[in-house]
């Protein structure tokens, strides 16, 4: 079920259907396809009441083009603006890179549900992102570095395909430097500016220790990527309902009616898009 | 609930006394067959019918409808209250009283779909009783009866009907329009042999005891691939299924750019982008994986989530399919196939 917490903004939706308003106030480029948009609701009362757990997802509107489901990149911890992290690779999310700052676009949500934050407390954090999938994980990543003193150690393993086409490099550069996160990058492809680890980000796991007992895993990156993933946490012996993982579908409606992102007996949009794997080993088609 | 004994000849009353204040609407003949549609005389009315083409499903999740106007320049919406007109539906079947039944857990739940809703509040319904056709089978989902979900419900008892009546606005239409007397012993007695004799007509039902449990053993079936190969894809049987409620939204432009319609129109799993995802992938590429998903979520996937079947065997999908896949089909080869 989707979680929200403000009663006074599930009753500002009447219709979930309905978009508000919403101003583009920053974006800064990323890669060649992918930017980072900064919105902020235009309406004070439905901004205010706005709020949202790491994981979930915002439907973003481009009228006359449509709507596409984007995974929050920004912490619950900062409100007053949601970031979103765009790929501009079909017709909506291309219509938003032709956006400019001060242009408004619908959005409507939040909706599905987050990584188990309450739950991931006092624990070890280890989370595994490939391409575009670190969009939701840094949320949660963000989240976490809020408030780090409730956490154990946190790992994360990022992969991509070449250097050019990882994702917050200039932030992650320094946060390797950091002791309090563990930060590996590697890539399919290096060029000559890269001196990290080369191959797919499952190698990554030879690099690290875990307390199995202790700890929680994060995974998201293309459907090729969790099975390979899923095997070294289990290789290391991370529990199935400690692993949670997001899946990426095309939802139309986002609140478990238009029946586009059924998994199995789920639907991702009410009931992930975060599954733990115990969920998911049961879920036909899931990955 | 209360019952009265209304007699056949004083149902033009009742339809002619509510078309002052509602639409009616009912089956009625089209060619050989029936469908609902608006009633403008009583004499269109033909409550003694197999099935229709459409469910009333039509009028309550629309098969196209416009959720808001938008303005594209502003990107302000306007216009997303729902254009309703009040109304009663003649003659439904108990398996098609059922089907909206199932249909409001999903927009009638967590999230409440306000165009759904405003049709569910501002429409009566009045059932009738009905007889197996060939193809019926709601004998096997336990959906050929109704308690619920209905303002009144008419019983064929030859001359008269038995009418249930379980709502405020029922016991309101039966003051009002029409002439009914109370239910006397010769009556029920009619209403029990009517009943047998219903029971008696269906083609026995297959054991759905174990679908739950087959469909998830025999996930991997070369069953699926038999009945895939024969899928046509043309999704007739989710355009005639009166518990298929996917949809798709899309933009429609005016012509002078500066707005357009947000539309919702019917969809299907059957169509092969159903499942497509970012970069063209696609969780059921396959006609085989999308015909099984639109049998396992009928069966089980709406089952373990809301405990009950998203079939009530109404027979539409039996009759609509070019290729002979059904319920019936599917279900014994589940139960027997592998072996």
């Amino acid at each position: 079920m989707g979680v929200n917490s403000s009663i006074a903004y599930r009753e500002l939706q009447a219709n979930p259907f309905r978009p508000w308003a919403a101003r583009i106030t920053s974006i800064t480029q990323l890669t060649d396809k992918e930017r980072l948009f900064e919105f902020r609701l235009i309406d004070e009362v439905v901004r205010d009441a706005f709020d949202f757990e790491a994981g979930q997802f915002m439907e973003l509107s481009i009228f006359g083009v449509g709507e596409a489901p984007i995974s929050i990149s920004s912490a619950p911890s900062k409100q007053g603006f949601i970031e979103l992290c765009v790929r501009n690779s079909g017709t909506v999310t291309g219509a938003l890179h032709e956006k400019q700052c001060g242009d408004i676009v619908g959005l409507r949500g939040p909706f599905g549900n987050g990584f188990p934050f309450e739950e991931m407390k006092g624990h070890d954090v280890l989370l595994v992102a490939g391409g575009l999938g670190i969009a939701p994980l840094k949320s949660l990543i963000n989240h976490i570095h809020d408030e780090r003193h409730e956490f154990g150690k946190v790992t994360i393993l990022l992969g991509a395909r070449n250097p050019g086409e990882i994702l917050f490099h200039e932030e992650f550069k320094m946060w390797k430097h950091r002791e309090d996160f563990d930060l590996i990058m590697t890539v399919d492809q290096p060029d000559d500016t890269w001196d990290g680890d080369v191959g797919l980000v499952t190698k990554l796991f030879d690099k690290i220790e875990l307390d199995p007992k202790n700890t929680y895993g994060a995974i998201c990156g293309p459907p090729v990527m969790y099975r390979y993933v899923i095997e070294e946490m289990r290789k290391k012996n991370l529990d199935v309902d400690h692993i949670f993982m997001s899946f990426e579908r095309r939802m139309k409606c986002g609140i478990g009616m238009c029946g586009h992102c059924g998994v199995g007996h789920q639907y991702a949009c009410i009931d992930g898009p975060v599954f733990s794997y115990w969920e998911a080993m049961n879920l036909q088609e899931a990955m | 609930m209360f019952f009265r004994i209304l007699h056949k000849g004083n149902v033009g009353d009742l339809v002619t006394g509510l078309a002052a204040t509602r639409e009616i609407v009912g089956p009625k003949a089209k060619g050989e067959d029936f469908v609902f549609g608006e009633i403008t005389d009583p004499s269109e009315l033909v409550l003694d019918y197999p099935t229709t083409i459409l469910p009333p499903k039509k009028y309550f999740l629309l098969p196209k409808e416009n959720l808001m106007h938008y303005d594209t320049k502003n990107s302000g919406v306007s216009q997303d209250a729902p254009n309703v007109t009040p109304r009663v539906i003649f003659g439904v079947h108990p398996c098609d009283i059922n089907s909206l039944l199932l249909v409001d857990k999903v927009f009638l739940g967590d999230f409440v779909d306000p165009y759904y809703k405003a049709r569910r509040d501002n429409t009566l319904i009045i059932g009738v009783s009905c007889m197996p056709t060939p193809s019926c089978m709601c004998n096997a989902f336990g959906t050929g009866e109704v308690n619920q979900g209905f303002d009144l419900f008419l019983t064929d008892l030859g001359d008269r009907y038995f009418v249930s009546c379980s709502s405020v606005e029922g016991a309101d239409m039966l003051d009002k329009f029409v002439e009914t007397r109370e239910v006397e012993p010769q009556d029920m007695k009619a209403f029990q042999e009517r009943t047998k004799a219903w029971e008696e007509a269906f083609t026995p039902a297959p054991d759905i005891t174990q679908l739950p449990l087959l469909f998830d053993a025999k996930y991997n079936d070369p069953l699926w691939e038999e009945i895939g190969d024969d899928c046509l894809s043309c999704g007739a049987c989710s355009a005639v299924c009166p518990t298929c409620y996917c949809f798709d939204v899309n933009d429609r432009q005016d012509a002078d750019g500066q707005g357009g319609n947000r539309v919702r129109t019917w969809d299907s799993c059957c169509f092969s982008s159903f499942a497509e995802v970012a970069q063209g992938h696609n969780f059921r590429a396959q006609k085989a994986a999308r015909v099984r998903y639109r049998f396992y979520h009928k069966q089980w996937g709406y089952l373990s989530k809301f405990g009950k079947v998203l079939c009530v065997g109404c027979g539409r999908c039996t009759k609509a399919c070019k290729v002979n896949i059904n319920p019936r089909r599917v279900i014994e080869a589940l139960v027997k196939g592998g072996e």
